[in-house]
């Protein structure tokens, strides 16, 4: 598809050299990566009927086009951190694979932040390319901008992120630094480098309405190069005559956009994203051996002991009872936000770790999904309504079972769904329906999963309105981190306790 | 935040995806049977995709 920002001009000025006298014509290709998260090698998204993705196979598909014709490598932000790829040597493989790639620019992502600024600095002093984010304030290895000839033509790119970085991470990996609106940024650098560039590109990280949004606010910008929002923009999109490109997300597309620029002006362009499918590229073979070493580098560290239990912990059974690998879990969750106890779905738990060494593999079986703690305030009635969800699908052996920390209480597997649980009690005594406590719990709850829909619901209920005699104090969210998978604070817990042993039993119990 | 599926409000927490978004919605077994999700200009978003004040997401 093709589509001009000066469209009576496209095909007299793409395919004529200019007369004697009159502007150079300059052609130029960005080819862009965004949201990689470490997704290294081909997958099966859900609902796909093929694998997709692989990063050896982008790059063999970039590595074809760049000759073409003048090309930028860009990548849109949130390149270091997602996959267990990636976590496990904390963004190393990627800035590793970005190197050989001989990326141009890459702008930081708000999950660049999730390792904290020690690792995100060293991450930045390994990258043979500039890492962007003028709208960041107190991290000086970011560079505002940067500016780059590209076949006769001076192209300065502008790197903004998602200004909303400090509530989609933990407050501490962003200490000390301050997120400005990237309208302001923009418009500021847009003005400083007026003299300096002919072509003024936007590498963002903050999604595509803010991205429309800026394009509209903001005139000068030609090319919004953006990610985030992990869009698959098949077309680019035009806002005014500002090109706005999105390339999907987890390597399963490379962008190209095409370029004829005129006086400063883009005069033609041409967007599309070609799909990454293993079965019909050709993988760099460089890029190759770097995956390949750090999937070797990965099982590695998963075979590192983290610690050692003194008991089998008991993943098995944590859709029927109690257990005291789901005691373990909700300790770890009710720990780590401050809250007064803990709730998770026993369906969280996939496997039991027998007791002996536990390697950081152990952890991850038992614990695979990418779920992170959120603490929400609950009234004491709302708790009980989440345990009676809990224990209302006994028969068929339910995830949504509870494993609990900071409570105990007992119910009647012969009661009728809804009304099985009796007594519940909270440090000793009695739980109040009118109180409020602060409930732990993973983000797979919190959104309703497992029909914990009172969890859920509780968000669409501000604390205002919990109740006329239970006014919740402040806001319902009292604490997220989605920086942490709960499997790595729980591998966290094993190497500062070194040894565990954790009791079954005394915290959910039946009764007739 | 306040986000739409299927024109349906939702209230979800800062830093939640997509994913959350038709979890809560009772939409996310629609995905695995193949139906993808689009916002609301129509191009497909991933489920990883970060939510935004006001986002219109539609499952089809």
């Amino acid at each position: 598809m093709k589509r001009g920002v000066l469209l009576p001009l496209i095909l007299s000025l793409v395919f004529l050299s200019p007369a004697p006298g009159q502007a150079r014509q300059e052609s130029l290709r960005f080819l862009h990566v965004n949201d990689f998260h470490g997704f290294a090698e081909p997958h099966r998204p859900a609902g796909a009927s093929e694998p997709l993705g692989g990063i050896a196979y982008l790059a063999g598909i970039a590595e074809r086009l760049r000759p073409e014709k003048p090309t930028l490598l860009l990548a849109a932000g949130d390149m270091l951190q997602g996959h267990n790829w990636a976590n496990l040597t904390r963004g190393k493989g990627v800035v590793e694979l970005m190197n050989a790639m001989k990326f141009d620019a890459m702008v930081v992502g708000n999950h660049e932040f999730d390792f904290g600024q020690e690792v995100l600095k060293k991450r930045l002093a390994e990258a043979r390319f500039p890492v962007l984010g003028a709208n960041v304030v107190g991290l000086p290895a970011l560079r505002p901008y940067v500016v780059k000839t590209v076949g006769g033509l001076r192209v300065a790119v502008i790197g903004v992120v998602t200004p909303d970085t400090p509530v989609t991470t933990h407050p501490h990996n962003v200490a000390g630094l301050k997120f400005l609106p990237p309208e302001d940024t923009v418009r500021r650098f847009l003005k400083e480098l007026r003299e300096e560039a002919d072509l003024f590109v936007v590498l963002s990280h903050q999604g595509l309405p803010a991205d429309r949004l800026l394009a509209e606010k903001v005139p000068g910008i030609d090319v919004i190069v953006g990610g985030h929002s992990h869009t698959k923009i098949d077309t680019p999109v035009v806002v005014g005559n500002t090109i706005i490109v999105q390339a999907w997300e987890h390597a399963k597309a490379l962008g190209v956009l095409d370029l004829i620029v005129q006086d400063g002006k883009v005069v033609w362009f041409n967007g599309y994203l070609k799909e990454i499918k293993p079965a019909f590229w050709t993988a760099d073979r460089q890029v190759s051996k770097i995956v390949a070493r750090y999937v070797r580098e990965a099982d590695a560290r998963l075979r590192q002991v983290v610690g050692e239990t003194l008991v089998d912990l008991d993943g098995d059974h944590v859709r029927q009872r109690e257990t005291n690998l789901g005691d373990l879990v909700a300790d770890v969750l009710k720990e780590a936000a401050g809250a007064d106890l803990a709730l998770i779905n026993g369906g969280s738990i996939r496997a039991g770790i027998s007791r002996g060494k536990v390697r950081l593999k152990e952890l991850y079986d038992a614990l695979p999904f990418d779920n992170y703690v959120v603490a929400l305030r609950l009234t004491g009635q709302e708790v009980r309504q989440a345990l009676e969800h809990g224990v209302s699908g006994l028969e068929e052996n339910a995830g949504r079972f509870p494993q609990v920390s900071g409570l105990t209480f007992t119910y009647s597997r012969s009661a009728e769904a809804g009304d099985r649980v009796r007594e519940v009690t909270i440090r000793g005594r009695p739980l109040d329906p009118q109180g409020h406590y602060l409930v732990a719990t993973n983000d797979f709850l919190a959104a309703g999963g497992d029909g914990y829909s009172i969890l859920a619901e509780a968000l669409e209920n501000p604390g205002e309105s919990a109740g006329p005699e239970a006014r919740l104090q402040g806001p319902r969210l009292a604490y997220s981190d989605p920086s942490r998978w709960l499997r790595d604070l729980v591998a966290d817990y094993f190497k500062a306790h070194k040894k565990v042993a954790p009791p079954a039993g005394g915290r959910i119990k039946e009764v007739d | 935040m306040r986000v739409y599926v299927n024109d349906r409000p939702l209230e979800l927490l800062p830093g939640m995806r997509v994913e959350h978004a038709l979890l809560k919605a009772g939409l996310l077994a629609a995905i695995q049977g193949g139906q993808k999700v689009y916002d609301e200009w129509g191009h497909e978003v991933g489920l990883d995709g970060a939510l935004t004040v006001d986002l219109k997401l539609y499952v089809r």
